[in-house]
């Protein structure tokens, strides 16, 4: 009977399966969740290859596609990399067979399912080190492959998530809140909680591929996030690479509600399960780095702070009654306070902030509304934060920003008695 | 009994490479000799053989283990006499067995009396049948073979005070082919033991034979006519005998050897075989098929001579660096093993004793396009001794039994011209003949059966090939034809079961028979005919439509 319903249940297709057969075991996987990305899979890919020749050249290796629905022939795209010998004159030289293959697991995206697909891929491959990337990392290099891989395949590392030059305006909400309180919650200073581009160890990969609820949508549109947790709040050995610059994806404001399911979602559900786990820390520690430290890019970067402004205002107006549910009346007040302010006088400062992210937090725990709701009402409060990180960093150099940033997350680690308290209030 | 007329006995033969001397030794002088193999041909013709190539058994300073001949018209005294090497020769041909010996074309010992007298005056006759000179600057494109001990091909020669060429050993000085004499003398010498009986040549170093400013004094057509001068020489007045290429080279450069069938009978495939190690540790048959696609078509009458192992290293010559990196370091990853461009170690040692990588090999080699070679001791697992210098820890005595000497000699073990293997593993005591015969699955037995197994058809050496294309890789399969016989073979080079499906539409109808069990398979349908194979397996299918 189980067998039966295993077979039911599975989300891998048999064609998919047969091509995994014959692909067999690997060292290296390389993962690519794509969706019509034509227009930048092909260099992306191109450079994947030319990273597994150069630096896993005996290593068995390959490139897997996990594809949600694409009409421009992405996987197409990807297929074509594969080396091999039958009929196929490839342009370069290699000493193996390279495997490059794709499913279509849906025919809309859900970056949910791609990830189980690489996870699962990897774990019936039994790949020693896995990397997934992100098919809009334009800015890959060859080196990229062994920055990402060569410490989990060569020096036992479950998980090494990146670090980029970045804007200093690119971003916010990884410096404003995924990072500070991650860092402040379970003691680690992780720069990227949310990765695109990342490897991951066999043992850790199918440890998140058996216990993540893959069924339920909440879960699943947070997957990357809820795997750095896992890893985090596993005990797993965690390392950052610095693969240099991240090109700045331009979003639609409307993009920042889906952006913070993904990311502060799973961050407030890991807080119920691993109660005991951050409750006991307190500061943070440095973890492995590789590369050189992090620097800002140069690339000119246009935000719009009023925009940013005038949403908060729109917000704290409108969801008001929302907020008396999941604020203090001090905080409330204290953001109806500031609303009131000119814009050139318009502050919201770190203490604030943390503040409301702490009591959303302790909200989302008690349910005290759909929590899905408490995402969606933090949205309009982090454009006003992220509004005033615009001004006060607007001339400072890389080292001021970076300053700031520090003296946010200690903010953060100083004020995690207060998530406590309010974590344990009746309220 | 005379052989059957067979001009192309030698794409039916299965070739079995001997030395005289570490094979059997008869007089107990610790060094084996032909009386001895006349005594154990029987052992030969039990294992299935049909041909036997000898290597050098003349007279020489053996400082390159024969390669250095001092007199081409004699047997070596410590391997008998002229006398007994007719007598080994009768015996096997009256088992079937054809022999094939050893030639040295391109140089001689200099130890020979065509070099002393050459040394000894520029006047004297022979001087012109070596190639001198008064620098040693000449040809400077020409590399070296021997790269661990030689830093030039032109040595000094003290008597004559001038330079001499040698491509190996300083003390191989090389025979100057641009001189008649010398290719007609060296023709005096193949008809010499053609007229004794010998079946064919092997004849060693022949890219080598000419030299020319300005190339790497390799393949160079000069060398090409006089070959084919040769073989219209043999063809003429000995009809039916062999003669079989010893030239390392890329397979588009070995090509010409073959010329219009008026060439060579036979070359060795070098690049193959290193790469056939590759593909069973990469667990990829890409090596192979890439090499195979890039081997050219060769004249219905010829062959290639396909092998595992000899008793040179395991040639990288052929490799691109790359691989030749990654073979070191898998196969040889201790540093002594390593000799020149190659490996210093026998087939069982190389694969780490593991059977179903022996078999799996084997049967490849019996498989492929091409007449195999089994080099002694391999039939039943021998280990190497690479402590012993050069290339001699893959040529130490065949271990017959696991008594004294192991079976080889009846001399004091401190007597024997090697020592034997006598490690735990590979030593006498534990891999012998005679223990191999008493168990039905030995691997001698195995070795038996699966040369028994190819000699049912003549498709292995005579047929075409055209691989199958699996999107498994680490599958190796090709369809074998010839006339209306069709064999296919499936090779799983992983260590780990595979399952495998086979595009064989074309061959709608048929059912398959396993050519070992000759048990009956699913018929062949319109669907991929999927095939499960356990580790490093293989199968034979031969093909009906009934």
């Amino acid at each position: 009977m189980t067998e039966v319903k295993l077979a039911e249940e599975s989300f891998l297709t048999d064609d998919f399966l047969r091509q995994l057969i014959d692909v067999g075991e690997v060292d290296i996987l390389v993962g690519v969740p794509t969706h019509n990305n034509a227009k930048t899979i092909g260099s992306v890919v191109e450079t994947i290859q030319a990273g597994i020749l150069k630096y896993f050249p005996r290593e068995r290796a390959a490139i897997i596609n996990a594809d949600g629905g694409s009409r421009d022939g992405t996987p197409e795209l990807i297929v074509s990399a594969a080396i091999g010998d039958a009929g196929r004159s490839s342009k370069v030289y290699a000493l193996r067979t390279l495997h490059s293959i794709s499913t279509q697991y849906a025919t809309t995206p859900a970056r949910g399912t791609a990830l189980r697909t690489i996870l699962a891929t990897a774990e019936l491959l039994r790949a020693k080190a896995c990397a997934v990337i992100s098919p809009e990392s334009t800015q890959i290099t060859a080196d990229w492959l062994t920055t990402v891989l060569r410490p989990t395949y060569a020096e036992q590392f479950d998980l090494v998530l990146p670090t980029y030059s970045r804007h200093k305006f690119d971003g916010l909400l990884l410096t404003n809140l995924l990072y500070p309180m991650t860092r402040a919650l379970y003691g680690l200073r992780i720069r990227e909680p949310y990765a695109l581009d990342f490897a991951f160890s066999g043992r850790l990969g199918s440890q998140f591929l058996a216990q993540n609820a893959w069924h339920d949508e909440t879960a699943q549109a947070g997957s990357e996030t809820q795997f750095t947790l896992t890893a985090i709040t596993g005990g797993y050995r965690i390392c950052q690479s610095y693969l240099g610059s991240k090109e700045h994806v331009e979003r639609r404001s409307a993009d920042l509600v889906p952006a913070m399911r993904q990311t502060v979602g799973p961050l407030f559900s890991s807080l119920e399960p691993h109660f005991s786990l951050w409750t006991s820390r307190t500061g943070s520690q440095p973890v492995p780095t590789t590369g050189p430290e992090q620097e800002f890019t140069r690339e000119p970067l246009r935000v719009n702070r009023k925009r940013l402004r005038e949403m908060f205002l729109i917000g704290v107006a409108e969801l008001e009654s929302v907020f008396q549910s999941i604020l203090s009346p001090s905080t409330l007040a204290e953001l109806q306070e500031i609303s009131r302010l000119e814009e050139g006088l318009f502050r919201y400062s770190a203490e604030l902030w943390v503040k409301t992210v702490y009591e959303f937090a302790a909200a989302y725990h008690k349910t005290v509304i759909s929590r899905d709701h408490i995402i969606q009402a933090l949205a309009p409060l982090f454009r006003g934060r992220a509004a005033t990180f615009l001004v006060e960093n607007r001339n400072g150099s890389a080292d001021d920003v970076e300053h700031n940033i520090e003296t946010l997350c200690l903010e953060f680690e100083r004020m995690k008695p207060y998530l406590l308290e309010k974590w344990n209030g009746r309220e | 009994m005379p052989f059957k007329q067979d001009v192309l006995w030698y794409k039916r033969a299965i070739i079995y490479q001997a030395h005289v001397r570490t094979f059997y030794d008869s007089n107990g002088d610790g060094i084996g000799d032909f009386h001895g193999l006349d005594q154990k041909l029987d052992y030969l013709a039990e294992l299935g053989i049909n041909t036997i190539w000898l290597m050098p058994f003349f007279p020489s300073p053996l400082r390159d283990d024969g390669y250095d001949i001092a007199d081409y018209y004699s047997v070596h005294s410590s391997y008998g006499t002229l006398e007994d090497f007719g007598k080994f020769l009768g015996s096997a041909h009256e088992r079937q067995i054809r022999v094939i010996i050893e030639m040295v074309l391109n140089h001689t010992s200099d130890q020979h009396p065509w070099f002393q007298q050459a040394r000894s005056s520029p006047q004297n006759r022979y001087r012109d049948w070596y190639v001198w000179s008064d620098t040693d600057t000449g040809y400077p494109e020409a590399g070296i073979n021997f790269v661990d001990t030689e830093l030039s091909n032109w040595a000094w020669d003290p008597v004559s005070k001038s330079y001499y060429w040698h491509r190996f050993f300083s003390h191989q000085p090389d025979l100057n082919y641009d001189n008649p004499a010398v290719r007609e003398e060296m023709w005096n010498v193949m008809k010499f033991w053609l007229q004794l009986g010998v079946d064919g040549f092997r004849l060693d170093a022949v890219p080598f034979l000419v030299e020319r400013e300005g190339t790497n004094c390799e393949n160079l057509p000069e060398t090409h006519a006089i070959l084919k001068e040769l073989r219209r020489k043999l063809d003429e007045q000995f009809p039916g005998k062999m003669l079989l290429a010893e030239a390392n080279q890329w397979p588009a450069d070995l090509r010409p050897y073959f010329a219009d069938g008026d060439e060579f009978h036979m070359a060795f495939h070098f690049p193959l075989m290193p790469r056939m190690f590759m593909g069973v540790k990469l667990e990829d048959r890409k090596p192979i098929t890439e090499i195979l696609q890039q081997t050219p078509a060769i004249p219905p009458s010829c062959q290639w001579c396909l092998f595992l192992r000899n008793h040179d290293e395991l040639t990288l010559e052929m490799v691109t660096n790359i691989e030749r990196d990654y073979m070191n370091d898998t196969y040889a990853h201790d540093k002594t093993m390593r000799l020149n461009r190659g490996i210093r170690r026998r087939l069982a040692p190389l694969l780490d004793n593991d059977r179903r990588r022996i078999e799996l090999m084997n049967g490849m080699l019996m498989s492929l396009p091409g007449t195999p070679i089994v080099y002694y001791g391999d039939e039943i697992g021998m280990g190497d001794n690479i402590n012993l210098g050069d290339r001699n820890g893959v040529r130490t005595p065949m271990q017959w039994s696991g008594g004294w000497n192991g079976g080889f000699s009846a001399t004091d073990p401190e007597k024997l011209y090697a020592p034997l293997i006598q490690d735990p593993v590979y030593g006498y005591p534990a891999v012998n003949v005679f223990s191999q015969r008493r168990t039905e699955h030995s691997l001698l037995n195995w070795m038996g059966r699966l040369i028994a197994v190819r000699k049912t058809t003549g498709v292995f050496g005579s047929g075409s090939i055209e691989f199958l294309y699996p999107a498994n890789h680490r599958i190796l399969a090709y369809v074998r034809q010839l006339g209306d016989e069709t064999i296919l073979v499936v090779n799983n080079l992983s260590n780990a079961a595979q399952a495998v499906e086979l595009d064989l539409r074309r061959y709608k109808g048929n059912i398959l028979i396993e050519m070992f069990g000759k048990n009956i398979f699913p018929r062949v349908g319109e669907v991929p005919y999927l095939l499960t194979l356990g580790p490093y397996h293989f199968y034979w299918f031969r093909l009906r439509r009934i």
